[in-house]
């Protein structure tokens, strides 16, 4: 069964890295081989461009002249290690350059931390410190709270490339490959001839576990350097603390917990695509993790720069693992699937291979496929195979179960956006579950709408230490570059208000022109040409690249915003003050590439994706037409409220009338012509009940006035929370 | 029939506004001021949005009286509300101007339109808008009073800027003083812009009929000839379109002295409609145009035909421009120009030229031609339109 399961989960689209992996790692091993040459041969599409870097497909390349002999080719014809091809490959793992690689291998940590607390079921608390080594050198430290490693497993988790407890199951989680960690520290040990160190700890009376690693990339097994290769085991007590202290080991002290440290080439650099938004945005679709982050330009002792409380003391459901369901299955894998069943029936085998077939929906299949209940899955030939593949197809089955998925749910998007991005009117909308290829899969769409550029309030400091690194060649693409939502529309418009030539470079800046920027910065209305904000996520990840191939960013760009009061071009992200968020929570997330960067655009999942959007859509038209509506009145009311006092006034010189009694009883018929814009008035900012009666569940509406600037607090002033 | 108060009334204009002694006319004026603040805190107190009536001043609420030969006001009237965005701030300058006249009535003041526009000028409470931006915007505001209140400008305690002059034989009494108009020096008698009898009464005229003409160059040529001596007439002008001054006038010598009144006005869209104003009165004001209307004056030139007729060089051609097409057919379709043949004849001559003509024009063939033979001729022949 195991093995049918292995077979399953690479063939979920984003099998193309790992079988890639697996023939080249088992070819010699043993006999998986030619099942993963099998499945190749299934996906042509997949197969066509595979690299002629696997000795499998050196052997296809037939030369016009015979420069060598199938012999001569023999000699070097030889195994190559997985270690050895990503160190060659390592685009393919997100290293593609400095500043990815440095943001990746965080990510790497952060996410398995992440997992492994919600997997142990402890609400998650994580330190994330970066610091500056050498010019191009960072050291990243990540710690959890989490379950801790046991010690024989710690050197594989981090020194072996496809390692790991996730890839062989069906169940919700951030990583899904057994590459990521063990990939963060082969690029550092490549870059900078550092071992990554690994501090462990499962519980406050047993010692901590202290690793020094390298990997062996030609043999793909980890290399231990400290304690005569067998790693250190620290003192529980007062002992340990000071050898803790005594070799400098990074540790924040917990009763459990794992740290890793990693130092590495990369560039750290603020703005899109940097490690401060992949933090933000976990915070976002993560409202039950506490995040301390330290970053370079951090002072000696100091705890946080920022911290990203927990605005939830809920742990997400836990998702459970789950048996494929019978409509994601190909017809090859239900063949291989029946080779490697144990002599059964094939009710037996249908009832235990796949999830929500009773034995009565395996009869029906039988029968459709003109098969008896009782055939043995010995017997079962190619030809049955594919008359039962249809009758499965052809047969009603209830969806999969969906308590494998754990969505983040519409409460607590509301949350976390809120918490995190500023706005004035939130809509989240959870979808119900779906399957695509026998995976079941959540969409989660999240909305803010109102509220502030970043660039609209970033501090004149930060300012000038973003221009400062900025590795933008003109000023136009820095300002387009490091600020969400600000397209090169706005960015023209704030160069020409500072009056500064939009082919400068942002590191040339005077300071008086800094400044000048900066009050450009703020005065500047940005609410027109900005653009959607666009935050993806997969099972609560941050998807922070490759935006044009996502299903997310397609869907988004697909749906007709102007029928929901956003302005938008045909097929492009609509502008406006709007962030969007979208999350897909599978048991596999098809990613368009090894680097997980991007999702593939499945029908069931476009599907679900439009619905999502539209949902929310509707909404937000909901609120701007009433927005709309009650600024008109509003405008109209000043306008009459202008003139009363004239008209009081003229009035009572000519008839001696009271002329504060004419202007109350004038004020009064203004407020009964005018009294949509009262609802508002009234409840000044609160949420307003009967407009989150008409507009449904999980919408919020702040006043927009008063949550201004919320990040920056919250960011800055982290500390003095407890 | 002149009111004395008038004088004493005036008197007080520099004192410390104390109040003057009101004519029977104030008296009516100033009720109905108050009646119109009255109702305004009626509505107020009932919670009802205030409203003003106001008569349409505008061609579509003009009827053409036959028998009278002048224009009517209809009917029909336009709703200005305090709590409609687009009236609301021509309601409060009505209200406005309203009040500025009840105060000119009380302390006895008179005031120029543009007088009463800074006196009610300021910004408003609060913001930084004016109550009116510019006179454009107040003039027709008064003008809403007027016919809102049905009561003349003067008896608003407001006049028009001067502009029109009159020459000829003719002793008037202008506020108290005797004024011999033929004695006037070079710029003549300045009519002022209130002509009821309580400013202005007739002594003596011997003219026989009133020259009137376009405006000013074309007057003084007239006057300096000394057209008004040799054929003993009144020679006025009102600055192209005339005042309600100028035109009052004329009414008052055309009917109190029975002097015909001639035309002498430029070939253009603009030329005919300042005769169609003086003969049937102005689509604007048409409530007054009883009193300023004069169905009987005639228009002796300038005609399409001149050109020709009068060997005009080619060098005082104006072209025709889109407006002026679209002017002269509109004027064409008035009723009361519809059914008159030599006048539809006229206006389609003009379209056919292509081209407009100034009474100046006449001066490039002979300085003294239009003074010395054209206007004479026309008179002697009986030439002209009506
Ligand atoms: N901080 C941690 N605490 C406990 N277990 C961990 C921790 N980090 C990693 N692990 C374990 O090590 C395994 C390997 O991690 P790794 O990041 O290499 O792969 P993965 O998370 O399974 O998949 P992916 O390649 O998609 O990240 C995980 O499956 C998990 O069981
Ligand atoms: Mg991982």
């Amino acid at each position: 069964m195991a093995k049918a399961r292995t077979k399953t989960a690479p063939a979920k689209s984003s099998g193309k890295k790992v079988d890639r992996l697996k023939s080249g790692r088992l070819k010699s091993a043993d006999s998986e081989a030619d099942e993963a040459e099998d499945e190749a041969t299934r996906e042509p599409e997949e197969s066509a461009d595979e690299e002629p870097t696997t000795a499998v497909a050196a052997t296809n390349g037939h030369a016009r002249k015979r420069r060598a002999t199938a012999q001569s080719m023999a000699a070097s014809q030889r195994d190559i290690s997985v270690s050895e091809f990503f160190a060659k490959n390592r685009h393919l793992l997100g290293f593609d350059n400095p500043r990815k690689a440095l943001l990746t291998t965080i990510k790497e940590a952060v996410d398995n931390s992440l997992d492994a607390c919600e997997e142990a079921g402890i609400l998650p608390e994580i330190w994330v410190h970066v610091q500056q080594t050498g010019p191009n050198r960072y050291k990243v430290g990540v710690q959890d709270n989490g379950p801790g490693i046991v010690k024989k497993q710690i050197p594989l988790i981090f020194g072996k490339l496809l390692y790991g407890s996730k890839f062989h199951r069906l169940r919700m989680s951030r990583g899904q490959q057994g590459i990521g960690i063990s990939a963060a520290g082969m690029y550092g040990v490549l870059t900078t001839g550092k071992p990554v160190k690994i501090i462990s700890k499962v519980s406050p009376r047993k010692p901590a576990h202290y690793y020094e690693i390298k990997i062996d990339t030609k043999r793909n097994l980890p290399e231990i350097l400290n304690g005569k290769g067998e790693g250190e085991d620290i003192d529980p007590g007062e002992k340990g603390r000071q050898y803790i202290a005594k070799h400098g080991i990074e540790w924040v002290e917990l009763d459990h917990g794992t740290r890793v440290t990693i130092e590495l080439e990369g560039r750290f650099i603020r703005g899109r695509g940097s490690v401060d938004e992949y933090l933000e945005q976990t915070a976002i679709a993560n409202p039950h993790v506490k995040l301390h982050y330290l970053d370079p330009e951090a002072g000696e002792g100091q705890l946080d720069v920022r911290l990203y409380d927990r605005s939830t003391d809920k742990l997400p459901p836990e998702p459970k693992e789950i048996k494929p369901h019978p409509y994601g299955i190909e017809l090859g894998m239900l063949a291989t699937m029946l080779q490697d069943a144990k002599a059964m029936t094939l009710s037996q085998f249908l009832t235990s291979s796949f999830s929500r077939v009773s034995s009565a929906v395996a009869s029906r299949i039988c029968d459709k496929a003109g098969l008896s209940t009782r055939a043995n899955t010995g017997k079962i030939g190619r030809d049955e195979a594919d008359k039962l593949f249809h009758a499965i197809m052809e047969t009603k089955i209830s969806a999969p179960a969906t308590d494998c998925i754990s969505p983040i749910g519409e409460d607590l998007l509301l949350k976390g956006l809120h918490h995190v991005v500023p706005g004035e009117f939130y809509i989240a909308s959870t979808r119900p579950p779906s399957v695509y290829r026998g995976n079941p899969f959540q969409i989660e769409v999240a909305l803010a709408y109102g509220g502030m550029s970043s660039a609209n309030k970033v501090p004149l400091d930060v300012l000038s230490e973003l221009l400062e690194e900025s590795d933008a060649r003109t000023l136009r693409q820095f300002l387009s570059s490091t600020f969400y939502g600000l397209g090169s529309d706005a960015a023209d418009q704030i160069i020409k208000e500072a009056e500064i030539g939009p082919r400068t470079s942002p590191g040339k800046l005077k300071t008086a022109e800094v400044a000048k920027l900066h009050e450009a910065m703020r005065s500047v209305n940005l609410e027109s040409g900005q653009t959607m904000n666009v935050l993806r996520y997969a099972n609560r990840v941050p998807l922070q690249f490759q935006h044009a191939a996502c299903a997310i960013t397609q869907m988004v760009m697909n749906t007709n915003w102007r029928a929901y009061g956003l302005n938008q071009s045909r097929n492009q992200l609509p502008t406006g003050p709007v962030t969007i968020m979208v999350h897909m929570a599978s048991v596999w997330v098809p990613f368009t590439s090894e680097s997980k960067e991007a999702i593939a655009s499945y029908p069931e999942i476009q599907k679900e994706l439009r619905l999502g959007l539209q949902s929310v859509g509707r909404k937000l038209g909901m609120y701007l037409r009433r927005r709309l509506k009650v600024k008109q009145e509003g405008e109209r009311r000043n306008i009459f409220l202008r003139y009363l006092g004239e008209v009081a006034t003229a009035v009572s010189d000519i008839n001696n009338a009271d002329r504060k009694k004419l202007y109350d009883q004038l004020l009064l018929v203004a407020k009964k012509k005018t009294s949509q814009a009262d609802a508002k008035l009234d409840e000044r900012g609160r949420i307003i009940d009967e407009e989150a009666e008409d507009l449904g569940d999980n919408v919020l509406i702040v006043d927009p006035t008063e949550n201004f600037g919320i990040r920056n607090l919250e960011a800055k002033n982290g500390q003095k929370e407890s | 029939m002149a009111k004395k108060s008038r004088k004493g009334a005036a008197k007080a204009v520099n004192g410390s506004a104390p109040k003057a002694v009101l004519t029977d006319r104030d008296k009516k004026t100033l009720k109905d001021l108050v009646g119109l603040a009255d109702r305004i805190v009626d509505d107020a107190q009932k919670k009802r949005d205030p409203y003003l009536d106001i008569p349409t001043r505008a061609l579509s609420n003009v009827r053409y009286n036959k028998a009278k030969r002048r224009i009517e006001m209809g009917s029909n009237k336009n709703r200005r509300q305090l709590f409609n965005l687009s009236q609301a701030k021509s309601y409060m300058q009505t209200v406005l101007v309203a009040s500025g006249c009840k105060q000119l009535i009380e302390e006895g003041k008179t005031t120029s339109i543009r007088g009463l526009y800074y006196l009610l000028k300021h910004t408003i409470d609060g913001t930084r808008e004016e109550t009116f931006d510019d006179q454009a915007e107040c003039d027709p505001v008064i003008e809403d009073v007027e016919v809102g209140l049905n009561s003349l400008r003067e008896e608003l305690h407001v006049y028009a800027s001067n502009r029109g002059n009159l020459v000829g034989p003719l002793t008037l009494i202008d506020s108290g003083d005797e004024i011999d108009c033929s004695r006037m020096g070079s710029a003549g008698y300045s009519i002022p812009s209130i002509v009821e009898r309580q400013v202005i009464d007739f002594k003596k005229c011997t003219a026989k009929f009133i020259l009137h003409v376009e405006k000013d160059t074309v007057w003084r040529r007239f006057s300096e000839d000394k057209f008004w001596v040799k054929h003993n007439c009144i020679l006025t002008h009102g600055g192209g379109q005339p005042p309600r001054g100028v035109r009052r006038m004329l009414n008052r010598l055309h009917n109190e002295l029975n002097l015909p009144v001639y035309c002498l006005l430029d070939n253009d869209p603009w030329g005919y409609y300042i005769y169609s104003v003086l003969k049937q009165g102005s689509i604007n004001l048409a409530y007054e145009s009883e009193r300023m209307a004069i169905p009987d004056a005639k228009f002796i030139g300038l005609r399409s035909r001149d050109f020709e007729r009068c060997g005009l060089s080619p060098s005082v051609k104006i072209n025709l421009n889109d407006q002026d097409i679209k002017r002269a057919k509109q004027i064409a379709s008035y009723p009361w120009f519809e059914h008159k043949k030599p006048w539809q004849k006229e206006i389609e001559q003009m379209l056919a030229n292509g081209f407009k003509l100034e009474v100046e024009a006449l001066i490039s063939k002979n300085i003294s031609y239009v003074t010395e033979e054209y206007t004479p001729q026309r008179l002697a022949d009986g030439e002209w339109l009506d």
